[in-house]
Order: structure tokens, then sequence, then C-alpha cells
């Protein structure tokens, strides 16, 4: 299948609008928590969280003993809370520093969840096939329900986001004063965690325990990098992550033997890199642009003052000097020259050079203003 | 026993030492999720070094993995120098990216690798007893052991040739770099030490898991003790206690080897964390309670100092005044009388000679806004505390 004839498909095709919907769907709630977790500096939460919620999944089977989409989802969910809770015991109470604790939890969740799917692998249950899954994810195995599911959740998240969008949004950049002005910023914090809890434990299905964290940070790194303004960013965030998701499928899809999650994955750190790099404001293409320009207006100012000095100690401001003396100066080149012909700060007669009363007056001024700003 | 549970059981342990040591390093100088990060993004390395070579042990893999751990700190640094995003955030992008590059790598060769991603991510301690190492047609050993072993040899090695400069860049980076200790040297030292030993334990515990045997001691032991060469030492001690205790329980539960080591790991940090003597989560509590009853009973001795009116210093005035609950009054009031600090008579609370002092000595102390000596002045004067 190619990509013209997916989205030909896309409509017609029950599994493949399910799975598209799906993906999508996923990135925007994922990319619009995410954001929240970027600026919080808790990127990291989202993979431990990910990986926390893996015993939930085992133990949500074993207890019931049955492959519910939902139970498994419920236990990956308060799992996913134990480890978040137990990670702020830890650096509340001890001495171990975040990343210590994010390490620990995560590695020894997944663990224990190893030592149950297999544990799992070896009971007479003919059920037991394809818990491990959720270690990538499959989303080929995403019904109508689960979409179903992701839509309510999104809606839900989106409700509670707007109605407390003030608290949420100043709990983010001042927390202090958001206690002093009498807000509950416990309860505003357990909420946005138990939020971002429940978007990583809706993706695990589709893109899998190892690669949650990324769909969480991507989009919300990408976005970052294009606006300064919060809505903006959840809004670019979530439209970012809808697009990483429908591309990733489309491309998965239209190959074989490729997976959804990885793709997804590869797709939208794709919207990275190209935030990363043509951001108008932060990106690094244009940083270095305006690097390179400010150096030239540097050099140019370097070579007007020098001429301005040698002017200085002629009566006539205009008398021609040789090209040649500007040799020794670091700041010339032959286009910042050209540029003050241009700028007519300067005139060019054969090899010699002679200041104009205009690049007189603003080589003079711009020495004054020199001495201001020092003073 | 039988020699092959024998081998599993000293690889394990092998492979917790050769963890251990880089980890303490690693979580001493907030470096714990950087070893998460390697363990992902060393996939690409091993399975194009798979590609050139076509054997999981060969030295040539190992090293080349090793080099993608390398990179991705390199990447991760270059991102957070950029100032575009925060550190973590840079982590958080760059390993699930190279995790899902190496995925892809392994999907569309399937029919040529004989990789599996859950092998990588889980690894079977089980099997590894079966891969010999034949020198001139001698067996040897397991493969695994040898590499393993040479691994924690150079660990520990560069360990012991190294130690001092270790410590002083681990807890004091500018002294470091004012003796003349390289810290980048030493930094992408110990980084390419953590690839080594992440690739090196991968095969056998699987890439998760070798962060389980990286953090999970050497935070367990810093619970425990602040010197380093104890905690080394700690470390070590709980990582083999568990590679054994685990290898026992998989066979037990007839579950996986490497799960059951990391679970054993979990339920070690879980007892420290409990009950550690100074910074468990019981001993944190106790003497938060302490100190708060602490507080209260100055609190009371001061207020008392304060008013040395006989009508204010009557029980049910300093009820109505100060307003505490009965249980948590009738505590304080305890502590003051076991300690002699008042008498109470005729209803009336007043302070002792012994009391008196305290509190005048504590006074002089808070004027002069050095609160902190009060502390001291607990010792001498407490006889119970709270």
């Amino acid at each position: 299948m190619t990509i013209s004839e997916y989205f030909s498909l896309i409509f017609s095709d029950y599994t493949l609008r399910t799975i598209t919907l799906g993906t999508a769907v996923l990135g925007a709630v994922t990319g619009m928590l995410g954001s929240f977790a970027v600026l919080r500096k808790q990127s990291l939460l989202g993979d431990a969280i990910s990986h926390a919620a893996l015993p939930g999944i085992a133990l949500a089977f074993l207890i019931t003993g049955a492959k519910d989409s939902n139970m498994l989802l419920l236990g990956a969910l308060v799992s996913g809370l134990i480890g978040t809770f137990w990670i702020r015991g830890i650096i509340k109470k001890t001495h171990l520093k975040s990343d210590t604790a994010l390490g620990l939890i995560l590695s020894l969740f997944f663990g224990f969840g190893m030592l149950l799917l297999t544990f799992i692998q070896k009971q007479p249950n003919a059920n037991q096939a394809g818990l491990d899954k959720y270690l990538f994810g499959q989303a080929a195995t995403l019904v109508e329900s689960d979409v179903w599911l992701m839509t309510i959740v999104t809606a839900i998240c989106l409700f509670v986001l707007l109605l407390f969008w003030k608290e949420f949004k100043m709990l983010l950049f001042d927390a202090d004063y958001t206690k002093t002005l009498g807000f509950n910023t416990k309860l505003i914090d357990v909420l946005i965690t138990s939020f971002i809890v429940l978007a990583i434990v809706l993706g695990l299905q589709t893109v899998g325990v190892v690669l949650m964290s990324a769909m969480l940070l991507a989009p919300a790194a990408a976005a970052r990098q294009w606006t300064n303004s919060l809505s903006v960013m959840v809004f670019l965030a979530a439209l970012f992550g809808a697009f990483s998701g429908v591309f990733g499928t489309a491309i998965s899809a239209s190959q074989n033997n490729l997976s959804t999650g990885p793709v997804i994955v590869i797709v939208a750190g794709v919207f990275v890199l190209i935030s990363f790099v043509f951001s108008p404001s932060r990106g690094l293409l244009f940083k270095q642009i305006r690097f390179i320009k400010n150096r030239r207006d540097l050099e140019l100012h370097k070579t007007l003052a020098f001429m301005f000095h040698i002017a200085e100690t002629h009566d006539n401001i205009s008398h021609p000097h040789a090209i040649k003396i500007l040799n020794n100066f670091q700041g010339y080149t032959k286009n910042t020259l050209q540029k003050l012909v241009d700028k007519n700060y300067v005139t060019i007669v054969g090899d010699h050079w002679s200041l104009t009363e205009q690049g007189f007056k603003t080589a003079s001024n711009l020495y004054n203003q020199q001495n201001e700003n020092n003073e | 026993m039988s020699n092959a549970q024998i081998e599993i059981q000293l690889i394990a342990s092998l492979v917790a030492i050769a963890c251990a040591i880089p980890g303490t390093f690693l979580v001493l100088r907030k470096m714990a999720m950087i070893s998460d990060a390697i363990s992902h993004s060393i996939l690409p390395g091993i399975v194009i070094g798979f590609f050139i070579t076509q054997d999981l042990n060969s030295p040539l893999l190992i090293l080349l993995a090793a080099l993608t751990g390398i990179i991705t700190v390199v990447l991760v640094e270059y991102i957070q120098k950029t100032g575009l995003v925060k550190e973590d955030t840079a982590i958080g992008l760059v390993f699930p990216i190279l995790f899902s590059i190496g995925v892809i790598l392994i999907a569309k060769n399937a029919n040529d690798v004989h990789l599996d991603v859950d092998a990588v991510l889980l690894g079977e301690l089980a099997f590894a007893p079966f891969d010999r190492l034949m020198i001139s047609g001698v067996d040897v050993g397991p493969k695994s052991l040898w590499i393993i072993g040479s691994i924690l040899v150079i660990t520990i090695g560069l360990l012991i040739a190294f130690f001092k400069e270790l410590k002083v860049s681990t807890f004091d980076a500018g002294l470091a770099a004012s003796l003349g200790f390289s810290p980048a040297i030493l930094h992408y030292g110990l980084m390419t030490v953590s690839s080594v030993t992440t690739v090196g334990a991968f095969d056998a515990v699987g890439a998760i898991l070798v962060v389980a045997l990286m953090i999970a001691p050497a935070a367990t032991a810093y619970l425990l003790t602040t010197n380093l060469k104890r905690m080394l030492v700690y470390s070590v001690c709980f990582g083999i206690f568990s590679a054994i205790s685990g290898y026992w329980l998989a066979h037990w539960l007839d579950a996986s080897i490497a799960g059951s080591i990391t679970t054993m790991l979990g339920l070690l940090f879980l007892t420290v964390y409990l009950f550690a003597p100074n910074k468990g989560i019981i001993a944190v509590l106790y003497r938060e309670k302490q100190q708060r009853t602490e507080v209260l009973l100055i609190t009371f001795l001061l207020h008392l100092k304060n008013h040395n009116d006989e009508r204010e210093r009557h029980v049910n005035h300093l009820n109505e005044h100060i307003n505490w609950q009965k249980v948590r009054s009738k505590t304080i009031l305890d502590l003051a009388l076991k300690n002699n600090m008042i008498s109470i008579g005729n209803k009336i609370v007043s302070l002792t000679e012994k009391g008196d002092e305290f509190t005048t000595q504590a006074i002089d102390y808070i004027i002069t806004n050095e609160d902190a000596q009060i502390e001291h002045m607990k010792d001498d004067f407490f006889l119970f505390r709270g």
C-alpha cells in the first residue's frame, strides 16, 4: 500500500479509520498535557510513569483473569499513580535526588512487571497471550470503543483544563504566588499530575511502555519553540501530536514490518528537529543568521570609527586616504567598505577613500553614543 | 546445584558488581536518568554492530554499541546547550528516538537478524550458560561470563587508579578543575564505562534492568551511609545479594530471572527506605514528630516565662490562651514535668529553676538571632525527648 492509497482508504476502511483517529486523538491529548509536563520540568516523569504502569497491567490480569482492556488500563492507572506518589515521597522525605527517584521507580516497577508477565505466561490460561503488546504497543489492536474512551478522556481533560486554566497557568509559572493567593496548590498539582498519568496510560496500548514518554515530550518541545504563550503552545502541541499520529500511522501502514509506535515517535522527532532549526525566534538557523548579522554590523561600526579617528586629524574631513592603511585593521573587509559606500558614508576614488559629511556625522555620533552608554 | 545454576548466579553477581560501581557515581552526580537513556539508545548501535559482526558477543559490537551510548550523552548535552529545552526534556527526546530507530532497523531486517527487541529489553540469563567460549577446542566457560568478567576487571582497575579524581570531581567539580583534573575527561570516562557496562550486561539482564542494577543498589546504599567507600561496598553487597536471591526467586516462581532480581532490589530498597536508621521514612517521620513536640514545648515554656502573673499561669487561663487540643497539651505538660521544667501546684503552672534557666538562655539566643544554638541546649537540658 502506498501513502496515497492509504489516504484514499482512510475513509472507507474501518480498521485504518479507527487506528488513524485513535493515534490522532492520542497525539492531541498527550501533546496538550505534555506541554505542562515540559514546562514543569517533569519531562522524565512520563517515562517513569509509563514503565511503572506495567505491573498494574499484569496484576489486573492476574486478579480478573480476563483481558478486558478497560480493566487493564485501570490497573495501569493505579500502578502509575502509586509510582508517581512514591517518587514524590522519595524526593520529599529523603536526600535522594529526583533523577535517582525517577530511575529507581522506573526500573524497579518495570522489573516487577516483567516478573509478573513471565509468571503469567507460565500459567495455564489461554487468555494470557498478547499482554506483551503493552511493551511496544500495537495500534492495530485499537477498536472503536478504545477510540471513544480516548475521545471522552480528551474531552474531560479539555473541559477541566479550560475550567481551571487560570489556576494551572499560575501554578506553572509562580507556585509560591499561587499559594499566597489562597489557591489549594496541592489539589491543582495532584489534578494535573493525575491527568498526565491518565494520558500516558491511554497511550500504552498504542505506543507502548517504552516509547510513551516521547509522545508526551516531543510535541510539547516542538510547540515551545514557536511561541511564548501558554495557550498557543498547548494548542500547537495538540496539533503536532495529532499530525505525528496521523503521519506515523500513514507511513507504518504503507510499509511492511513497521510497527506504528516507533514510526510515530520518529515523526514527532522530525517535528522537533524542524522546530529546533527553523523556528523564527528561537530556532538555531535564525539565531545563527542574527548572530552573523550582528557581527557584521559591529564590524561596520568598527571600520567607520577607525576611519573617523584618521579623518579627525585632518582639517578637511574628506581628505582622501589610501585603502591600504585599513589593511591592518581587523574589522576591515572589502564588503564592509562597499557597504559603507552604499550607505553614502564613504566615497572611493581609485584606491583612496574619504569620509563624506554624513559619514563623519554618523561616526562622531556613534562615538558619542558609546561614550554615553559607558557612563 | 547444577553447574549451569552456579554459572548463572556467578554471571548475575558479576553483572551486579560491574553495574553497582559506575551506578554509585551516577547517583551521586545526579545523572541516574542518563543511564536509562544510554540503556535504551544503545539499541541501534547493537543492531548495526550485529549487521557488521554477525555475533552478539563480539567485542567490536560492544564497542560500537558503547559508542552509541556516548553519542547519546553528547547529543543530550548539545541540545541542552542550545538552551531550547531543559536537560530532562533533552534526555526524554533523544533516547526514544534512537530506540525507535533501533526497533525499526530490527523490524525491517527481521529475516536476516536473529535479534529480538524483547530479548534486548529483557535479556535471558537462563540461556547464558549454553553459549560457551571455546579456545582451541577447550571449553573454558560461558561467553558472557568472560565478557562481563573482563569489563568488571577494567572497571575495578579504573576505579582504583582514578578513585581520588572521581571522588573530588563528584563532590566538588570546581575544586577538581582547579586542581588540574579535567572534568570533561572524567565525565566522558564515566560515561564510557557506563555504556560499556550497559552493553556488556544487556544480553544477560536486558537494557532496562541494567538501569535497576545501576541505580537501585547505589540509592539503597546512599540511604545508609554518607561515606563514599562504604557506599561502594554496600551497593556491591546489595547487588550480589539481590542477584543470588533473585535467581532463587525466579527458580521458585519459574519466571524471568532478570525480573526477579529487580524485584529483590525493589524489596531491598523498600525495606531500607522504610527502616533506615537516620534517613528512612519511619525515622524521618518520627524525628519530625519529635521536633514538632519540642518546638511546642519551647513555645509553652517561653509563654510561661513571659507571663509571670499567677492569674495568667492558671491552667484554665492557659488553656484558653494557647488553645491546644487536649491530647497535645497533655503530651507537652507531661514532657515538661518529666524534664523537671515546670511544677504544677493548685492548678497554677510555674517554671522550676531549671526551666527558668532554660528559657532565659533560649530567649538570649532568640534575640541575638542564633536560634540554631537552641538545638544544642536541648541536649543539655532535656532528659527525655519529645
